[in-house]
């Protein structure tokens, strides 16, 4: 009987704790915040709901929230450095005659190859459910804002490159099509190909594709090589699948099967690089296909230097160094909570790469955990070209489809340039590391950008 | 009028005269006159100006090619073909080698070719390729008769962007040879030779047709052709003859060209670096980043006619250069075990295309002239 109860208690135990991922997550991640951005657009930038309206709400800056992570990140030491005095704006004032505004602030330019509306990237996210559910809504309303779209790997494989393989999931093509069908002037797509992907020749379909064959003669085109990613680096893709497509994919992954439940595991090997290989790998793409930017996807990996030092001496366009927040749909805990650095820290190779002469032939971006406006211009100011984002767009599109995508990319655009106006600037390539500084001695050290404490020390 | 004019007339009035480098910039080289393009290359040139009209007339030529194939001038490039082939065979049955069938379809093929994709199907359960080249199966047969030469059908889905060039099929034919137990430049001794066989039999054969229905002569060719490395044609290229281009990637077409026109014969490129590439191609032991191997250029803007190299034998370094296609090397892992069990699996050999030969002999605008019932990328449908 007492056996019976301890059994009963231990399995509640359990099962509470199996709804632990969701609720910790949404306890977490900003869920609610970019939610009330899908819903609001740019009205969200002011924090006013239906309970404190404009005229009753008294706000101030939050400090206190239990919602930070363990380590150090952009939103805990970094901030921005407003001037009084503001010689750029008088520029901007002769240009226009008349005092500038925020919304005067130009973001346009050009990022891993492709001319964008704004520095922001939707991350390569790839074939799981909720990832292939939200894809459509997001590649259509990153095509209309002008930025560059990503597709991640497995997608072809497991949901088909031009016809669909699983029901009510879109088909590689047709997330493709949904994004370059809608594009204008700005943007690209950037497209992964695991090592099961290359089984099937993935880019070399995409190459030879008579409907994208106009877009890549336009240059709208990029393959992005996959190293790693920040929630599980050092590991392969992983995801759950139903039982009933174990018999076509297991050729060509490994498959984790117990034989009971509805769905199996399946994963993807991580792929075996070396310098040379990297090196190789990155020329045989410019020779085979000269058509298309080459970005590179890394994992807080501890040589990304030497990644970033290959990338620009081989002509690559674009290297993503994805802290550990870097989101996901599925990563062992131990991964998420021990393998690798945070974003942080992807900035300060950033900030050393530039530093040592890696120019902007060479587009840097971090990526874990990025969300705002804040997080566009501190990134910038510490050397990134632009930043690398994924989960804020799958909780827009499940908010509110295509216009919450929309809504919520308008309101990190206003932020953005909200923030560079405040700094004196009127263009996203004028933000430097003097507009930011760090609240912590050592991370200030570390990034070479002052310690928001170092005063001037010169006489009045 | 024929048809092949009807389609689209001979406008050379329009054809730019090629003075692409000034006689200044020629010191490097011993040639005091520029070769000039041969018409029917300039004439294609003039047709790709104007992508639309070009793509139409395309269409056009590839859906009802049993039309022009009857006309006289193709009855005689056709025969030539023929020719072509009976030469090759002689020559090389003379030289010791033995033809052999080649495959056809196989679990994996050729990935080293440029952005093209292999057409893939079901084999009762498992993924076939059907031959982009049979490269792969060179080294199987060579090591059991030692020298060995396919006349073998390839299928390569080209990017789209190729039916520009002139010089792309997706359905083609080369002779494939390779040689066991031999270096880069015994299979480019065997390639001139060969060449220079090939060209003087057709002209035995064919010499007067050539000259009256195709307007065609051509020269007595004798080897050696001059041959260039890579890092020497980059040198040169880019200091002397003013066509630039980043070291380590391919040299553009623009570049070769240029390089064609300062001589009157064949030329070899060698020593391609790594990672321009597939796999196969042997890199240097004594001097990393450099392949043993090479491309042969016709003359009078033609292009590519070979590519060969000495092949990578060491298993370990074949794996580690398959990745950088991205690839698990577990897809070749019969080829894998081969190289392996048959270690050291030292051969070397090169791959002709027989249109490309075939429209450089006649002087023909594109390879789609060279061929019966010529398939491009992206047109569709043809007999």
């Amino acid at each position: 009987m007492l056996f019976s109860i301890v059994g009963l208690h231990l399995r509640l135990l359990g099962k509470l704790r199996l709804l632990t991922g969701a609720k910790e997550f949404i306890k977490d991640y900003p869920v609610a915040e970019i939610a009330r951005r899908a819903l609001k657009g740019r009205d969200a930038i002011y924090p006013f709901g239906t309970l404190m309206e404009y005229g009753t709400a008294v706000l101030g800056s939050t400090v206190t929230l239990p919602r930070y992570p363990r380590f150090p990140s952009l939103d805990t030491t970094i901030i921005l450095l407003p001037p009084a005095f503001t010689p750029k704006r008088l520029d901007k004032m002769v240009d226009l005659l008349r005092e500038p505004t925020f919304e005067d602030v130009n973001l346009e330019c050009e990022l891993g190859g492709f001319k964008v509306s704004m520095p922001i990237v939707a991350g390569t996210m790839g074939s799981t459910a909720i990832a292939s559910k939200t894809s459509i809504p997001i590649a259509k309303a990153c095509a209309k804002m002008g930025i560059i779209y990503g597709i991640g790997e497995n997608v072809a494989t497991v949901r088909g490159y031009s016809k669909r393989l699983t029901r009510g999931h879109p088909c590689f093509k047709e997330r493709l099509m949904a994004y370059l069908t809608n594009i204008d002037k700005y943007g690209g797509v950037i497209i992964q190909q695991s090592v099961e992907d290359a089984y099937d020749e993935l880019w070399n379909k995409v190459y030879s594709d008579k409907d994208v064959e106009p877009y890549l003669e336009e240059g709208k085109i990029g393959f992005e090589i996959k190293i790693g990613q920040g929630a599980k680096p050092g590991l392969g893709g992983i995801i759950k699948i139903p039982r009933e497509q174990v018999e076509r994919l297991k050729q060509k992954y490994l498959i984790e099967d117990t034989g009971k439940e509805k769905y199996v595991t399946r994963y993807s090997v991580p792929g075996t690089y070396t310098e040379e290989i990297l090196r190789g790998m990155i020329r045989n793409m410019r020779t085979n296909y000269p058509r298309v930017r080459i970005w590179i996807k890394l994992g807080p990996f501890k040589d990304a230097m030497k990644v970033i030092k290959i990338a620009f001496e081989e002509g690559a366009h674009a290297v993503v160094i994805d802290g550990k927040e870097g989101g996901t749909a599925m990563a062992p805990c131990v991964a998420m909570q021990h393998l690798g650095y945070p974003t942080l820290v992807s900035l300060a190779f950033i900030r050393r790469a530039r530093l040592l002469g890696i120019d902007n032939k060479l587009s840097l971006l971090p990526a874990g955990r990025l969300y705002d406006g804040s997080h566009v211009v501190k990134s910038l100011a510490l050397g990134a070209s632009g930043i690398y984002i994924g989960r804020p767009l799958v909780i827009s599109a499940l908010v509110k489809g295509e216009q919450g995508v929309i809504n919520y990319l308008e309101s990190v655009k206003v932020e953005t340039q909200m923030l560079i106006s405040a700094l004196g600037k009127y263009d996203v390539h004028e933000v430097d590391p003097d507009d930011v500084a760090s609240l912590d001695l050592n991370i200030a050290r570390a990034l070479e950008i002052k310690w928001a404490f170092e005063l001037p020390q010169q006489d009045i | 009028m024929p048809f092949s004019t009807i389609l689209f007339k001979r406008s050379l009035l329009n054809c730019q005269i090629v003075v692409i480098v000034s006689a200044s910039l020629n010191k490097g080289l011993n040639f005091d006159e520029l070769m000039p393009l041969h018409p029917a290359v300039k004439e294609f040139e003039n047709m790709v100006a104007d992508k639309e009209r070009y793509r139409k007339f395309l269409q056009e030529w590839l859906r009802y090619s049993w039309r022009w194939a009857r006309e006289e001038k193709y009855k005689l490039v056709f025969r030539i073909q023929a020719s072509i082939l009976h030469a090759i065979r002689e020559k090389l049955d003379s030289m010791g080698f033995v033809e052999v069938l080649p495959p056809i379809i196989g679990p994996v093929t050729d990935p080293g070719i440029r952005g093209a994709k292999q057409v893939t199907f079901d084999f009762y359960g498992h993924e076939y390729k059907v031959m982009s080249s049979a490269i792969l199966y060179k080294q199987y047969m060579a090591a059991s008769l030692g020298k060995i030469y396919f006349v073998s059908p390839n299928v390569r889905l080209e990017p789209l962007d190729s039916i520009y060039t002139g010089r792309h099929l997706v359905e083609f034919f080369q002779v494939d040879l390779e040689m066991y137990n031999a270096t880069y430049q015994d299979a480019m001794k065997v390639a001139e030779e060969l060449f220079c066989y090939v060209v003087k039999y057709v002209k035995d054969v064919h010499g007067k047709e050539l000259e009256e229905k195709l307007n065609r002569s051509l020269p007595d060719f004798k080897p050696p052709f001059p041959r260039y490395t890579y890092k020497d044609a980059h040198k040169i290229l880019c200091t002397e003859l003013n066509c630039k281009f980043e070291y380590g990637t391919e040299i553009p077409w623009e570049c070769e060209k240029v390089l064609s026109i300062h001589h009157d014969t064949p030329i070899f490129v060698t020593e391609y670096p790594r990672g321009a590439r597939g796999f196969y191609d042997r890199e240097d032991p004594t001097r990393p980043g450099i392949l043993l191997d090479f491309d042969m250029l016709y003359p009078e803007g033609f292009g590519e006619a070979i590519s060969g190299a000495e092949r990578e034998y060491e298993p370990a370094k074949v794996i580690q250069r398959m990745r950088e296609t991205g690839e698990d090397p577990n897809k070749y892992r019969w080829y894998l075990e081969m190289l392996k069990e048959l270690y050291p699996l030292k051969t070397a050999g090169f791959g002709i295309g027989v249109e490309r030969l075939t429209r450089y002999i006649c002087g023909l605008r594109a390879v789609w002239e060279s061929r019966p019932y010529p398939k491009v990328a992206g047109i569709a449908p043809t007999p």
